[in-house]
Formats: structure tokens, C-alpha cells, sequence
């Protein structure tokens, strides 16, 4: 309460546009650049969804191509009451209450915290440690054997943009929480690791979808990872971020989500799925969506570096730094000429987030 | 591990080990006969012995490798460095464990499978006596399942001299070396008998990955090294020590003071080095894998009526485990140390057998026993880039826990004619305590209760050669402090405490016939154990996850111990027949088949389309099993042999087996493995004995274990009898 209290004054002092000291909080500091920041309300009124997107919100998916599905009353219906990984969003969420929301500046014992909250048994650690990304093709099986995983030796080096879990985000935490814990840059490390779990959680809600085929509770996984099992209205880890920013992409990710579970009740809840295309469809409306979102997620950090101070203007960089990869990939395959433009250094918030419009317009 | 290894080899250099041969036949040669399988202390009941003579041919690779070739006895392994052996079904905290007749089970025992009777040495160890079905009257009201004897070597008795000896011992397939050295004294009326022993294991090299049932696919663990032989998350090292101390006072009292120590180092758990779904490189290692015991006894005879003879036992126990989980692609590091101090008073007598009316004898034992165990544990994760470790609220048990467990007993016997009638009981005392742990969401525990246990047999013998037993057991186990507060990730998930348990109950019924005829000897069981409130697995709802407990709800599946609401049975046939047509040849063999059933731990869904069963397996079940013998020996000293193990595919599961990767989808293969033997002793100054193992080189497992048997190899060891030697 003290801290709003004080940001809520310097605000109304119009300190917002100018950088002050850090607020302390008992023994907690907060950063208080960009207070308020930088708004820019989503705008998708020209955007059209695909014949190929289900509906629900549009008269429960009537007028839609999708057969009527358990998902047409707009509600999440999970296949299984068990969803592990709801626990791995809720330690998201408490990463982020110890890390970086709220303009939390960390010290070095949230960083430690933080960290065996992440290593926990069965908790976003292990699931990152063989996390692959569905966007590129699987290690082919040599000579009839079985197929390399990313889970043995050599094959995340060998096959990195696969093994995204392992070779592309765990180097990042790694050095991020090590960081951190030492008390170095904590805004900066902060904001890595934030990048890097959200990064996760989008690659996690994609895969699930694949798995899912096999596994049916896996969709139930996807949505997790997506919503953090919260209502459309009330969504945790990845969903919250995107509603607080850009709530029409929210609401046709969670679409999206509602579209994966009605794939899977259409195609055979209780075994094995064999409708590929139609859960083809299911993964790429969420794609769509969630693409976009993170999108918007870098966007907003992107035109925050005008509004912040040195720590935070560090931190807001290696955000976006750590996520550019992420959409560089899908900014190359949709507009390669404003993709160049993501990359461009020293970053340019006006030429990077006129790209980000560009080639993200709509969910 | 290397400094270890340096000190394994150091043993190895200098001594590789001994048997106690020359302290136990005190110089005479040895007995080599292949002899009948169930000749057990305890008469009238289904029972077996492992002698030393048949350790020494058959070469296991541990204690609980040593019952392999027992009826009703299946060993599972969930690490190369663990063993378990199932009774009838049933194996831990429900079978009573005992070395020289001091319980090795304790408070912290888990349910399921445990590695405690690895902690062992076979090679300190002059027989192995498992007695299946219920044997709580005498041995603790909880062996439901049955009881195993260990009985050590005994030093050699009055003046007989100074014998050493040494031994070394050599497999392929582990790369195992290692030895044992002896030393047996007779002076006066003392005598002393010492060893000490060690050994290095390398990765266990099986015939390659056994395949699930279900899909044809390799099972998900153990994963192989490169070569797809070498299993990973197998080898360690070990050493160990003992020494006991007989002071014979007289003819009529003995006291013995005697120490065993075991000490095992960096042996990872299979399943779990590295799970089935993670990087290659995690690993749950047992750092250290400790076992102490010191007691001393006094031993009387001829004390009077009311205890023709006596023993008194005062023991000291400690087993230590330190356990470290890596994920080094992370610099993670959990640590686990539990300590468990067991202080044991046992006392037992028999009373002067009394000739009453008609002929009929009378014979009682009566004693005592209790053991009071207390704990440490702790737990912590650390972070090996950082240099931090960051202490956890408790560990897998709770600091300060403790528990007792006793009874005493009266059980008597009356033979008359035939017949003979057989019957006790015991009435027990067990309590737990463990304090609460507020931020684990941790409920404290404080209960006692009185376990009350019996038996009934009677035995028949109508002709000579044939004897027919019939038996009723009762035996009672209170819920331990493993069941009441521990919380762990087992193989087939996380479990967490019910501090809520009752005790569960066991009533074994078991007929059997006894055959010996002319080089036959054959025996037949059939049996039926009902247990009452049995204590199982049921998979919980993330929403019943303790509190402050993140690792239960993000598991994929979450178990709870409870009561079962109805009874669970279990229902068996086993066999054994050993012949012997010349007096060098001899055949034996064993089979064994058990059923188990019990009500479903699980509540049926609410879509009433999920298939759901009220009745379902027990957890892994041995499936239809046995093994045959063939054995010649010279009497030159030489002698072949060759063995077959086999059993059949085990497809019943649990709904617990369908979460435990130790178990392939769909079930556990069946297997056939044929091993070959071959020994040469020296008169006593040398012998040499070679297995070779999986002659055929078949990919098995026996069903519940993370590692495959070994492939083909060889095992041998070569015992030398120095010169010094003194007779």
C-alpha cells in the first residue's frame, strides 16, 4: 500500500516523464521510471479471423467452420482434474512477484529464492531443460534407430533452434539467476529471465499441442501454459502479461486454447488423435495469437526505453534482446525486409516498434 | 570416487577378500553336496535355506542376489547396488529382515522396495534363511509377508587354531573387482573372527534394452550408454568390515561382543540417473549408503526350567544415507541425509521340552524384543555456480522423529504321535512421534498402538516320507514413520504422508506337503494371505497436495498412503523338489506363482464412460517364476553345474505400475537365462569358482526393477589359504 501510495504521488507530480531514485519499500526498492508508462491501446478493428479460426465468443462457434464441440460455451473444460503444470505457471507467477512486477527492483536474496523456486522438483527447470520448439523439424532417426531427444548428449548443440529449452533459454536463466544472486545489474537480470520464461511458456503451449495428439491431457497443458488455468477474465503467467497489453490478442489466444480442446473432443477424447489437420489448425490459431502477443509484450518495453533510467533502459534492452530471437523467426517467414529492422543495433524504439505493427497487425 | 576407488583398490591389492570357510569348518574340507533347499530352523512351515557352500557356487552378486534360487522369493532391483527380495508378494516394510537375530527394519522402512538388504555383506555370512508367509509370533508382528534370517559366521570354538584367508572375485559384465581378506582365531576360550572387504563396480553391461510390451519400443529406463549394453545410472563402491568376538565363559555361557559395517559409495538409483524424460546428465546418486551395527550377547543353556537355553542381545544400529540429485545443465544440487539410531533389547528362551501324558511332548519359547529408533533428516538445494546451498524446512522424514517397536511372545509346541500342533502369539507395542513441520504444511504425529499377533499350525505325518502342514498367521503392522510423515519422490510418483493411518492386518492361511523318498525330496504350498486396512498408493487430486509443497502438485502423478476399504488378497502356489540319483549329481528346482488383488485405491471417475474396476492388481506382483539346478561334484574337489532362472511375463499391473517407469509399458517381459558353473577346490588351500552368466545372452528383467540382468559374462572368484596358515 505505501509503495502505490508513492507511486501513485509521483505520478500525480508528473514525475513520470523524468527518472527518480528508486522507492524503498521496508526493505524492498522500486523503480519508478516510465510512471505511467507509455500506452498505446490495441487497435485490431481491421483485423478479420481466418474461415479456418474457431469462434466461440461469435454465437458459440455457430457460424464458424468447427463441428459443435464441448468448448462452444466459451468455457475451458479440462480432460484431466490433474494439470501439473499449473504449478510451473504458479511458480511463474511467483517469479514474477519476486523478480520484476510492479517495478520490483530485486535484491540479491530474491534472486536465490527465486531460483529454488525454479529448480524445484518437477518445476519450470525441468520442463525447460528438454523444452523443443515445434517450428522446427525433429531429429531425424539415423540408421532405424530411435530418434535423438534433446534430452541426450550433443543433440541441443547439434540441433539448437529444436532444442530451444536446452540450448537457446537454459544459458540465459543460467547466467541470468547466477547473476543476479550476486547482486549484479538486478533490473537487467530480472528482465532476462522474465524474457526467457515468457519465451518458454509460448513454446511450452505450442508443444503441448503436438503432444496432445497422443496424450490428450496435454491440451489441458497448453492451456496451463497459456492461461495458468485462470478464466478468460482472470488469466495467470503468459495470458496475464498479454491481457494487461494487448487484451483482443488475449482473448483469441485463449480462443485458441478453447480451439485445441475442441480438436481433441472432436478427435477421439479418450485415445489416440488422428485428425492432423484439424489439430494443425488448432495449434497455428494459437500461434497466431500468441505470436503476436509476445509481440506486443516487446513492443511495450521497446517504447519504454524513452521513459526509462539507465537501469531500467539496460533492462528493457535485454528484454528485448532476448526475445528478438523468438520473433525474428516468424517475422523472417511473414516480412524478411522489416524483419531486418528487429535487428538493427544501436535499437531504434520507433523503427523496431513500426516493424513490430508491421508485420504483427493482428492475432 | 576416486579416493574411494583408491581405497577399494588399495583392499583389493592387498588381500582381495576371504570367506570365513576356514572359522567355519574349522579346517575341515568343506561341504560341497548340493543340498536340499528347504531345510530351515524353523520346522513345519514353508521355509528355505541359503548355505555357504551354495553362495560359493552360485557367486551372487549380493545378499539379496544370493535368494534368487529360493521358492516363492523374487528379487527386484531398482539399482544395480539395491536388492529386494518379495516374499509371497510382499517385500520391505512388510517382511521382517533379521542379521543373527537383531531386526535390521526400522521406522523409516518405505513401502515397497528398499535397498536395506543389500547392506549386507554375503560374503560375512554363513546362511540365509527365508521363511515365507506370516512369521510375526517370533520374528515381529509386521512380517506379513515372511522373514528373512541372516546368520554370520561364527568364529572358530576352543583352541582350534588360526585360519586366514583370502579371496578375490572378478565379473565382466560390471567390471567388478574386488576381495574380501579373513582372519579366524580359536585361542583358549575365545575366538575371533574379521574381515574386511571391498570392491569397484563399473556400468552394468546387459544384452541391451528389454521392450515394452505395448509398443515394441525400448523401455524408458535404464538408458544406455552409446554402445546400447552399458546401462547408466549402475556400478559403485563399497567396503566393508566386521568382526565378532565369542568369549565362551563356559560350557553354559557365551558372550559375544560383534561389529558390521557397511559402507557404500556413489550408487546411483537406475530409474532416476537420469529419470526416463530428462537430460542425460541428471542423476540421483546414494553418496553414501551406511550401515552399523554393534551389539553384544550373552548366550545360556541349561539355566533351568524355565530356559533350557537363552540370549540376550543389545544392539546398536545406524543407517545412513546421504542421497545428491544432480542437474548439472542447471549447476542443481538437492541433497538428502537421513540417519536413523536404532537401540535394540531382544531376549529369548526355550523351556525344557516336558513329557506329558500319552507320550506327548511339550516344547516353548517365549522372549522379548524392542527397538527404539530415532532420526535425523535433512534436505537442501544448492546451486554449485553460486557456491550456495539453501537448507529446506525438513527432509524426506522429520528431525527429531522417533519410534518404537516390540512385543514379546510365547509360543509352544506338542508333538504326540504324528501329529503335531503348533501355536503363540504376541503382543506387540509400537509408537511414533514426529514433531510438525509449519512451513512444509507438515501435521505432527503421535500415536501408539498394540499389535496383537498370532499362529496356528498343525502338522500331520501319515506315512515316513510324507508330512502335511496346515497353518494360520496373523500378523498386524502399525503404520511406521516412512508411512505417517515421509514425503518423496518414488518410482511411480510423488507420495506424500497420511498421518491419518491405521495398521494393517495380514491373516495367512497355507497348506503344504513335505516329500522324502530316496534321493527325492519335494515340497508343495499352496497359500492365501488377506490383508485387512492394507496400506497402499492412491493417486490424489493436485488439490489434495499438501500445502507448501510445489513438487506434489507439478508432478505428473501424486500418491498418498491410505487405508484400503476392503480386504486385499493374495494367493500363491509354490514348489520345490530337489533329486538326487547318485550321491555326485543332484537336481533341483523351484516354482512359484502369486496372484494379488485389491480394491481399486483410486475413486471412480465421474465420467462413467472411463473404464474403472473396483478389484485390481496389487503393486508388482511377481509373475509365474522359477529356476532349475544341476549340479555334479567330484570327489576330487571339482564340480560343474549349470542353472536356469526364468519367469513369465507379468502383465498385471497396478494402477501405480502404469506410472512407474521401472516398469515397461504395458508390463514386464518374460526371460530365460542360463547360467553355467564351474568350481575346483584344492583341499583347503585353494579353490577357484567361474560362472558364466546369460549364457545365451538374453535382454531381461525381473518386473519392478530399473536394471536389465546382466548379459553374457563371466564371474569368478579364487580363494587362497596363505601358508602360514596355522591348524
Amino acid at each position: 500500500m505505501i509503495r502505490i501510495a508513492l507511486l501513485g504521488l509521483l505520478g500525480l507530480l508528473g514525475c513520470g516523464a523524468r527518472p527518480l531514485p528508486p522507492v524503498a519499500d521496508g526493505g524492498t526498492l522500486w523503480a519508478t521510471d516510465c510512471r505511467p508508462p507509455p500506452n498505446t491501446p490495441e487497435d485490431v478493428a481491421a483485423c478479420v479471423a481466418l474461415a479456418t479460426d474457431y469462434q466461440p465468443r461469435v454465437a458459440g462457434s455457430a457460424n464458424d467452420s468447427w463441428a459443435a464441440c464441448v468448448s462452444d460455451d466459451n468455457l475451458y473444460h479440462p480432460i484431466s482434474p490433474n494439470i501439473s503444470s499449473l504449478a510451473r505457471v504458479a511458480a511463474f507467477e511467483q517469479l514474477a512477484s519476486l523478480l520484476w512486477r510492479g517495478g520490483k527492483i530485486p535484491s540479491a536474496e530474491d534472486f536465490l529464492q527465486a531460483r529454488v523456486l525454479y529448480a524445484q522438483a518437477e518445476g519450470l527447470d525441468s520442463r525447460l531443460q528438454r523444452r523443443e520448439d515445434v517450428h522446427y523439424p525433429a531429429p531425424l532417426a539415423l540408421d532405424g534407430g530411435a530418434a535423438p531427444r534433446c534430452s541426450e548428449p550433443q543433440v541441443p548443440e547439434q540441433f539448437p533452434d529444436r532444442c530451444a529449452g536446452p540450448a537457446k533459454l537454459l544459458p540465459i536463466l543460467n547466467d541470468a539467476f547466477a547473476k543476479g544472486a550476486r547482486g549484479e545489474a538486478p533490473r537487467l537480470h530480472a528482465a532476462r529471465i522474465e524474457a526467457a520464461l515468457l519465451w518458454f511458456l509460448y513454446l511450452s503451449a505450442l508443444s503441448e499441442v503436438m503432444s496432445c495428439g497422443a496424450k490428450p491431457q496435454d491440451c489441458d497443458s497448453s492451456w496451463a501454459y497459456y492461461a495458468g488455468g485462470g478464466p478468460r477474465d482472470a488469466p495467470l503467467g503468459l495470458g496475464r502479461e498479454l491481457q494487461a497489453l494487448a487484451p483482443q490478442t488475449h482473448h483469441r489466444a485463449y480462443d485458441a486454447t478453447l480451439a485445441v480442446r475442441c480438436w481433441r473432443n472432436l478427435d477421439n477424447e479418450g485415445g489416440v488423435a488422428s485428425d492432423t489437420a484439424l489439430q494443425a489448425q488448432a495449434r497455428e490459431q494459437l500461434d497466431r495469437a500468441l505470436v503476436r502477443g509476445l509481440a506486443m509484450i516487446v513492443r511495450q518495453r521497446v517504447s519504454e526505453l524513452a521513459c526509462a533510467d539507465e537501469p531500467g533502459r539496460q533492462a528493457r534492452l535485454a528484454f528485448f534482446h532476448t526475445l528478438r530471437p523468438l520473433l525474428e523467426r516468424e517475422a523472417r517467414a511473414r516480412d524478411p525486409g522489416s524483419a531486418d529492422l528487429l535487428g538493427l543495433e544501436p535499437v531504434e524504439p520507433a523503427r523496431v516498434t513500426a516493424a513490430l505493427d508491421a508485420i504483427f497487425p493482428c492475432p | 570416487m576416486g579416493a574411494l576407488r583408491s581405497r577399494t583398490l588399495l583392499l583389493v591389492g592387498l588381500a582381495a577378500a576371504s570367506t570365513a570357510r576356514a572359522g567355519v569348518d574349522g579346517g575341515q574340507e568343506p561341504e560341497t553336496t548340493i543340498r536340499a533347499a528347504a531345510e530351515a530352523a524353523v520346522p513345519d512351515r514353508a521355509a528355505s535355506v541359503v548355505d555357504r557352500a551354495e553362495l560359493e557356487r552360485r557367486l551372487p552378486r549380493s545378499a539379496p542376489d544370493a535368494l534368487r534360487f529360493e521358492p516363492g522369493v523374487f528379487v527386484q532391483q531398482t539399482a544395480h547396488a539395491q536388492g529386494s527380495a518379495f516374499i509371497r508378494g510382499l517385500t520391505g516394510q512388510q517382511t521382517v529382515l533379521l542379521f543373527d537375530g537383531i531386526r535390521l527394519n526400522n521406522s523409516t522402512w518405505r513401502q515397497g522396495p528398499n535397498q536395506y538388504f543389500f547392506t549386507l555383506d554375503s560374503k560375512s555370512l554363513e546362511s540365509i534363511e527365508i521363511l515365507r508367509g506370516g512369521a510375526s509370533t517370533r520374528f515381529g508382528s509386521d512380517a506379513l509377508g515372511g522373514a528373512i534370517l541372516a546368520h554370520p559366521l561364527e568364529p572358530p570354538s576352543f583352541a582350534r587354531g588360526t585360519f586366514a584367508s583370502l579371496q578375490g572375485r572378478g565379473a565382466s559384465a560390471d567390471g567388478e573387482l574386488g576381495g574380501r581378506a579373513q582372519l579366524a582365531v580359536g585361542v583358549g576360550r575365545w575366538g575371533l573372527i574379521a574381515g574386511v572387504g571391498g570392491r569397484h563396480l563399473e556400468l552394468l553391461e546387459s544384452a541391451g534394452p528389454v521392450r515394452n510390451p505395448a509398443d515394441g519400443l525400448p523401455a524408458a529406463v535404464p538408458r544406455f550408454a552409446p554402445d546400447g549394453r552399458h546401462q547408466l545410472g549402475t556400478g559403485f563402491d563399497e567396503l566393508t568390515a566386521d568382526g565378532r568376538l565369542v568369549f565362551r565363559a563356559s560350557e553354559r555361557h557365551a558372550f559375544t561382543l560383534a561389529a558390521y559395517l557397511y559402507r557404500q559409495y556413489d550408487a546411483p538409483r537406475t530409474d532416476l540417473c537420469p529419470p526416463a524424460t530428462a537430460r542425460f546428465d541428471e542423476c540421483l546418486t546414494y553418496e553414501e549408503q551406511f550401515r552399523t551395527l554393534v551389539y553384544g550377547g550373552w548366550a545360556a543353556s541349561e539355566l533351568g526350567a524355565a530356559a533350557q537355553t537363552a540370549r540376550v542381545t543389545l544392539s546398536w544400529q545406524q543407517q545412513h544415507e546421504r542421497r545428491k540429485a544432480v542437474r548439472p545443465a542447471s549447476f542443481v544440487t538437492e541433497r538428502g541425509d537421513d540417519e536413523v539410531d536404532t537401540l535394540g533389547l531382544t531376549a529369548t528362551a526355550t523351556i525344557r521340552p516336558l513329557a506329558l501324558i500319552g507320550g506327548t511332548q511339550s516344547r516353548l519359547r517365549w522372549g522379548a524384543d524392542s527397538y527404539l529408533d530415532l532420526i535425523r533428516s535433512r534436505s537442501a538445494i544448492g546451486f554449485s555456480d553460486l557456491g550456495v546451498s539453501v537448507e529446506r524446512s525438513r527432509g524426506q522424514y522429520l528431525e527429531g522423529s522417533s519410534a518404537l517397536t516390540g512385543g514379546a511372545f510365547l509360543e509352544g509346541e506338542l508333538e504326540a504321535g504324528r501329529w503335531t500342533v503348533r501355536g503363540g502369539g504376541r503382543l506387540g507395542w509400537a509408537a511414533a512421534s514426529a514433531p510438525a513441520d509449519p512451513a512444509s504444511g507438515t501435521a505432527g504425529v503421535s500415536g501408539w498402538w498394540l499389535p496383537l499377533a498370532g499362529h496356528l499350525g498343525v502338522g500331520w505325518q501319515p506315512v515316513r516320507a510324507l508330512r502335511l502342514v496346515a497353518n494360520l498367521d496373523h500378523s498386524y503392522r502399525a503404520p511406521n514413520l516412512d508411512d505417517l510423515t515421509s514425503r518423496q519422490q518414488t518410482g511411480a510418483g510423488f507420495q506424500f504422508e497420511n498421518p491419518g493411518l491405521r495398521p494393517e492386518q495380514a491373516t495367512t492361511v497355507e497348506v503344504g506337503a513335505q516329500l522324502k523318498a530316496a534321493g527325492l525330496t519335494a515340497e508343495l504350498w499352496a497359500f492365501r494371505t488377506w490383508l485387512s486396512d492394507a496400506i497402499g498408493r492412491a493417486p490424489r487430486d493436485v488439490s489434495q497436495c499438501p500445502p507448501f509443497t510445489p513438487a506434489c502438485a507439478a508432478s505428473a502423478v501424486r500418491y498418498q498412503l491410505v487405508n484400503a476399504g476392503s480386504a486385499a488378497a493374495l494367493s500363491g502356489v509354490e514348489a520345490s523338489a530337489r533329486f538326487k540319483p547318485v550321491h555326485s549329481l543332484a537336481v533341483q528346482g523351484t516354482a512359484a506363482w502369486t496372484v494379488g488383488d485389491g480394491p481399486n485405491l483410486a475413486p471412480p471417475p465421474a465420467d462413467p464412460s472411463i473404464r474403472w474396476e473396483a478389484a485390481v492388481p496389487l503393486s508388482r506382483i511377481p509373475p509365474l517364476n522359477g529356476t532349475l539346478e544341476l549340479g555334479w561334484q567330484h570327489p576330487s574337489g571339482g564340480g560343474l553345474g549349470a542353472a536356469l532362472r526364468w519367469a513369465g511375463p507379468q502383465r498385471r499391473l497396478a494402477v501405480s505400475d502404469r506410472s512407474d517407469s521401472r516398469i515397461p509399458l504395458g508390463g514386464t517381459p518374460g526371460f530365460a537365462v542360463v547360467d553355467l558353473r564351474a568350481s575346483w577346490r584344492v583341499r583347503s588351500v585353494l579353490s577357484v569358482a567361474v560362472v558364466v552368466e546369460n549364457l545365451f545372452d538374453a535382454a531381461y528383467r525381473y518386473h519392478g526393477s530399473s536394471v536389465n540382468g546382466a548379459g553374457r559374462g563371466v564371474m569368478a572368484t579364487l580363494e587362497l589359504s596363505p601358508a602360514w596358515e596355522n591348524k
